[in-house]
């Protein structure tokens, strides 16, 4: 069987550069990442200063009485240590308070940020690149790429950077007592570091990457399992479909494995080398104060300041062993950023407001990109006069739909032209073209918010009516449709909530506030695609009634399967079967 | 365990059975389980052993003047046990992992299972998407709480005993501050547990809804350039987004408070040990333990002190996996608690006896009562049969009796052996794959030129011709678009792959086009050709003309037809 395929990234060793346009939308908020990162890193000092003073303390004290016991005069200021053990306490918590308070703030603000980036950025594509994006999957995958964004700065950025400055630091204060204890330090835990977030990412790139992809893989091959589970099960091919679903479910389970084990071993390794590290800082500080160049109290308190570095580096061996899959992500997200750099038309519209345009596909084919030979429309001739109103007909899968499409240029012709009001569409301005269109899809997209704001969507863009124009302009629309009794029973009126995808509505009704929002557009070119399709016979007559009225003076282009499925047109022209 | 019970919610005995249900799935495990536990307990018990050797060579070198070269099978050892201390962290961490993975296998074969036995029909009330999601997102949301919580609930309790234990021999007005915090323990861990949940519930609807914003949003992009009002939308995405942050700082400032109570408790413990000890050394302090305290013991107290908090604070690190997993746990309870059809379908056998039998049987669908029956029906050896009837009449009920979708109430439905079926839904279930690959879904073993001879049966072959990659051209949502009548045939095909004697085919040409119709229709007549069993919903007039017996209903019960009756007007 052979596996769906996956919009994978274009250039799979590109390193982390594919993070580098992400970064950068962090780097807006730069203020707030560093003082997020120093918060961090008074954490630590707190909680290492805590450990150092309490042990410089103890051991002081321990001398001092033990000289007092021996009848020695001695003195030991008790207050300022104990002062400063009672602050290292209360800051490490209030400061580790703060940091989560003041970072979530932080990943959240960042949330929206690539949220809205991303939107503008998909925004940004051409119709026709979209069209080929609708996919189920591929919105779920667009999903969980920024969601893998989203943590970037608190697991992978701020981390391993307070991690370094904390080794840094602490081998600063072992050098202040003796230099060679600040380099033994930095001799072990510096590579420490590259192992545990570099050496790391390398050894989860490839099935951290991959993992990404089973897991699509397995959601896939899970839909089809339920989704095809009548006929699996009638023709007895559940048992040979679960096989495959098992494959892929070990294939992940496999690689789940091997990135497990990786960062286990990495937890391991900052054990090892921690620990390691503070009790050969232990050995030399003993024998430096055995050889009279350290006090005994520095002596031991300095392994401890060793020690408290583990809270700090823990947690980096599986953040980064998943990096691939965060540089896959956002690889991922580029690309489709890539393509949006499209030359447009910028022509405007070559008409007065209002004046009804011609539309002529002159010698038009389309072939749709992987269908190379057969195309959807070849050679195809058609003209709409200005004001004319013209009923394409055939049976599904013909093109009349693709007709619509290279209008409205959700697709590009592969030979010949479209013109609209004397021009290419491909030169046209896309925001002026759209703002001549009316365009009734052949699906239904209501969106999840009120009535009201799923109609005044159609409205013009610069529309400048005042509420009162428009609320009008809203129940005008409806009347059209046949809504308007509805509408006005609802307890909440236009303030309704339309559910997801509209899906609280029944199909007619959705197809009804679609093309109540086509006319709220009062555009001089309207395409309906399958106008009247779900609607019962009654209010279909009225609404074809209301919509002739609506449509005079209008270019219009209708499309169905049979002409009496259409309101009044002056003329029919019918793909023949050979189209 | 005392750490985990201590959630007390609203919503307490769902969640009791969620975790007894988690429980029950980690029983499997329970090998790995003891491993990763047994090897938490090493690494508890080599960090007592590193920091006491720490704290002992310290009191040796500087208070009795010993040097680290006389002392050095000591530091040896001390080097040893950190290596140990690393190897043991990796095997409760590697048998965490296990335990985990193996969990998501075990509780996704048990899920399929479920699913399949449920069947079609009970699967269609809920939504597919969602169903997937639960096999695939629900259950990976189980490994952190197998791997990590687990064990870690079980350490967090056993860990600061051993510490606690040690140092009350070594000084027990000092352990006695660690053990002052040890009855608050419980209560952070309510406080933890309670944040968690608030935070996670809160932080999840809110979350939901705002992936839902902008997937929709996402979804209507083609709308929303259509009408020009994408940068609108580009606002509207960040001022959610920014509104679901201003609500949740709200709920994270409370629930981050319950993690600082943990941070308080830790630090403030630490300071005063360390301000007892000094003291006591000093001489300060004349009561109690105090004057026998050493350079040793008091330094062992020190580095023991944080670490005795460590357990509990990785189990707050893990609590978000405890909360996700009961979660998920909720979900596919309620799914694996729904009981499947007993899909009871006897068996006929003898060359004389009819393809199927239908002896009394009765249907009820629960709110809308009785739906099919009581009814008698014998379908002989080669029979075409018609079901006809207006929408909810039952023809699709009789079709998934058959199929033993659904359980009579009463009666009794035999098939003669073999008794294989073939299925052509009126929405046929079309795979992301190619050509090859939809039709290899039901028959795997079946070779490129049984599927050719299977299109052209079914009147693709002339589609096929077109296809330039043939066989493997793509279909779905990324590839070839079928039309409605090219996949009706499609799944003719798939009927002509199997040779299954029992052909049920539910209205195989509802809403196609004309030329469509005809094609179906000339691949039905092939079927009948080959003497095949045909039991077919429909409302179209020539697939009447073409059947053996045409078969209304009257308020559930079965009644003839004219074969060549007045054609209704096909809705």
């Amino acid at each position: 069987m052979t596996e769906p395929r996956m919009p994978t990234s274009r250039s799979p060793g590109a390193g982390l550069k594919a993070l580098g346009p992400w970064l950068r939308v962090m780097a807006q908020r730069r203020t707030r990442l560093a003082i997020g990162a120093l918060l961090m890193l008074s954490t630590m000092a707190f909680a290492i200063g805590l450990l150092t003073l309490s042990g410089w303390f103890i051991t002081a004290t321990a001398l001092t009485g033990m000289a007092l016991a021996a009848g020695v005069a001695a003195t030991l200021d008790v207050f300022t240590p104990g002062s400063g053990i009672r602050l290292f306490a209360v800051g490490r918590t209030a400061s580790r308070y703060a940091e989560r308070l003041y970072n979530h703030d932080t990943v959240l603000r960042l949330l929206a940020d690539i949220r809205g980036w991303t939107f503008a950025g998909l925004a940004r594509l051409p119709g026709r690149e979209l069209a080929r994006y609708r996919a189920g999957e591929w919105l779920n995958r667009l999903t969980a790429d920024i969601d893998a964004l989203d943590n970037l700065y608190l697991r992978l950025l701020a981390p391993p950077l307070v991690g370094l400055l904390a080794i840094l630091g602490v081998a600063g204060v072992l050098a202040l007592a003796l230099p060679r204890l600040g380099i033994v330090l930095l001799a072990v835990l510096l590579p420490l570091w590259g192992v545990i977030t570099l050496g790391m990412a390398l050894a989860g790139r490839r099935p951290s990457a991959r993992r990404i992809e089973t897991l699509e893989r397995l959601r896939v091959r899970a839909l089809e399992h339920l989704q095809g589970l009548a006929e699996l099960r009638a023709f007895a091919a559940l048992g040979a479909h679960r096989g495959t679903l098992e494959t892929t479910q070990r294939r992940l389970l496999d690689d789940q494995r091997r990135l497990g084990r990786r960062a286990a071993l990495g937890s391991a390794l900052v054990t090892l080398g921690v620990q390691g590290a503070g009790v050969g800082i232990l050995c030399l500080a003993l024998l430096a104060f055995t050889a009279g160049e350290l006090s005994a109290p520095v002596a031991s308190m300095l392994p401890l300041a060793v020690l408290a570095l583990n809270e700090g580096l823990a947690m980096l061996p599986a953040a980064f062993v998943q990096l691939g899959a965060t540089r896959q992500a956002a690889a991922r997200l580029n690309d489709q950023a890539a393509l949006s750099s499209v030359e447009e038309g910028t022509h405007a519209w070559p008409l007065a407001p209002g004046e009804a345009p011609e539309v002529v596909f002159d010698d038009v084919s389309l072939r749709y990109p992987g269908m190379e030979s057969t195309p959807a429309l070849a050679h195809l001739d058609l003209r709409l006069a200005a004001g004319e109103r013209l009923a394409v007909l055939g049976p599904s899968g013909s093109g009349k739909s693709s007709l619509a499409q290279l209008v409205a240029r959700a697709f590009d012709p592969s030979d010949g032209h479209v013109r609209v009001a004397g021009r290419d569409v491909r030169d046209l301005a896309p925001v002026a073209l759209r703002a001549r269109l009316g365009y009734l899809t052949q699906h239904t997209e209501l969106f999840h918010a009120s009535l009201a704001d799923n109609l005044r969507l159609g409205l013009p863009v610069d529309h400048g009516l005042g509420e009162e124009a428009i609320e009008r302009a809203l129940w005008q629309a409806l009347w059209i449709v046949d809504l308007d009794g509805w509408a006005r029973e609802l307890p909440q009126g236009l303030e309704t909530w339309v559910g997801e995808a509209g899906r609280q509505l029944s199909g007619g009704q959705a197809r009804r506030v679609a093309l109540a929002r086509v006319i709220l557009r009062d555009a001089p070119l309207v395409l309906l695609d399958e106008p009247l399709a779900g609607l019962d016979e009654a209010t279909a007559g009225i609404v074809a009634e209301r919509l002739d009225t609506w449509l005079d003076g209008r270019s219009v282009l209708m499309f169905a399967h049979r002409r009496d499925a259409l309101p009044r047109c002056d003329r029919a022209w019918s793909f023949t079967a050979a189209a | 365990m005392s750490a985990s019970r201590s959630t007390s919610s609203s919503s307490a005995s769902p969640a009791r059975a969620s975790r007894r249900w988690l429980a029950e799935q980690a029983r499997d495990v329970r090998g790995w389980l003891t491993l990763a536990v047994a090897a938490g307990l090493a690494v508890g018990v080599l960090t007592l052993v590193q920091l006491g050797l720490m704290a002992w060579l310290i009191s040796a070198v500087v208070a009795r003047d010993a040097t680290l070269t006389s002392l050095w099978p000591y530091a040896a050892g001390l080097g040893g046990t950190v290596l140990l201390r690393a190897l043991a962290q990796w095997a409760q961490e590697t048998c965490g992992l296990e335990a985990g993975l193996r969990v998501k296998a075990r509780v996704r074969g048990q899920l399929l299972d479920h699913l399949a036995a449920l069947g079609p029909v009970r699967l269609a009330e809920r939504h597919s998407a969602s169903s997937a999601g639960q096999l695939v997102d629900q259950v990976e949301a189980l490994e952190g709480y197998v791997a990590r919580y687990l064990p870690q609930a079980t350490l967090a309790v056993v860990v600061p005993l051993l510490f606690l234990g040690v140092a009350f021999w070594l000084d027990w007005l000092a352990a006695s501050f660690l053990l002052l915090a040890a009855p608050l323990i419980p209560l952070f861990m309510a406080l933890v547990g309670m944040g968690a949940q608030r935070l996670n519930e809160q932080q999840f609807q809110a979350m939901t809804r705002l992936a839902g914003h902008f997937l929709d949003r996402v979804r209507g992009l083609t709308t929303l350039q259509l009408f020009g009002r994408t940068p609108q939308a580009t606002d509207e995405v960040v001022a959610v987004a920014d509104d679901y942050r201003r609500r949740s700082m709200k709920t994270l400032r409370v629930a981050f408070l319950s993690s600082a109570v943990l941070e308080f408790f830790a630090s403030v413990s630490i300071a005063v040990i360390a301000i007892y000890i000094g003291f006591g050394l000093l001489g300060y302090i004349q009561f109690g333990p105090a004057e026998q305290l050493t350079l040793f013991s008091g330094l062992f107290l020190l580095f023991m002190a944080p670490d005795f908090f460590q357990p509990l604070r990785l189990l707050a690190q893990h609590y978000h996996d405890r909360a996700s997993a009961l979660g998920a746990a909720e979900g596919l309870r309620d799914l694996l608690a729904q009981s499947p059809p007993r899909g009871a379908v006897e068996s006929l056998t003898g060359d004389a006896s009819p393809r199927a039998r239908l002896s009394d049987v009765v249907v009820s669908h629960p709110g809308r009562g009785r739906v099919l029956g009581p009814l008698d029906m014998t379908i002989a050896d080669g029979e075409v049969i018609a079901l006809v009837g207006p929408s909810g009449a039952g023809k699709s009920t009789l079709l998934q009796l058959l199929a033993g979708f659904i359980d009579a109430e009463a009666g009794q439905v035999a098939l003669r052996e073999p008794t294989r079926l073939a299925w052509l839904d009126q929405r046929p279930f079309l795979m992301q794959g190619t050509l090859a690959d939809n039709l290899r879904l039901v028959a795997p073993e079946a070779s490129d030129a049984q599927l050719r001879e299977a299109l052209a049966a079914a009147r693709l072959d002339t589609l096929l011709a077109t296809l330039p990659e043939g066989l493997d051209t793509p279909l779905g949502e990324r590839g070839l678009g079928l039309s409605g009548g090219q996949a009706s045939r499609l799944a003719l095909a798939r009927v002509f792959l199997s040779d299954a004697p029992l052909v049920l085919l539910d209205e195989p040409t509802a809403s196609l086009d004309p030329d469509s119709e005809r094609l179906v229709i000339e691949g039905l007549a092939t079927l009948v050709a080959q003497g095949r069993t045909l039991v077919i919903a429909t409302h179209h007039p020539a697939v009447m003309r073409m059947a053996d017996r045409v078969l209304g209903f009257d308020a559930g019960r079965l009644t003839p037809r004219a074969t060549h009756a007045t054609p209704e007007v096909p809705s």
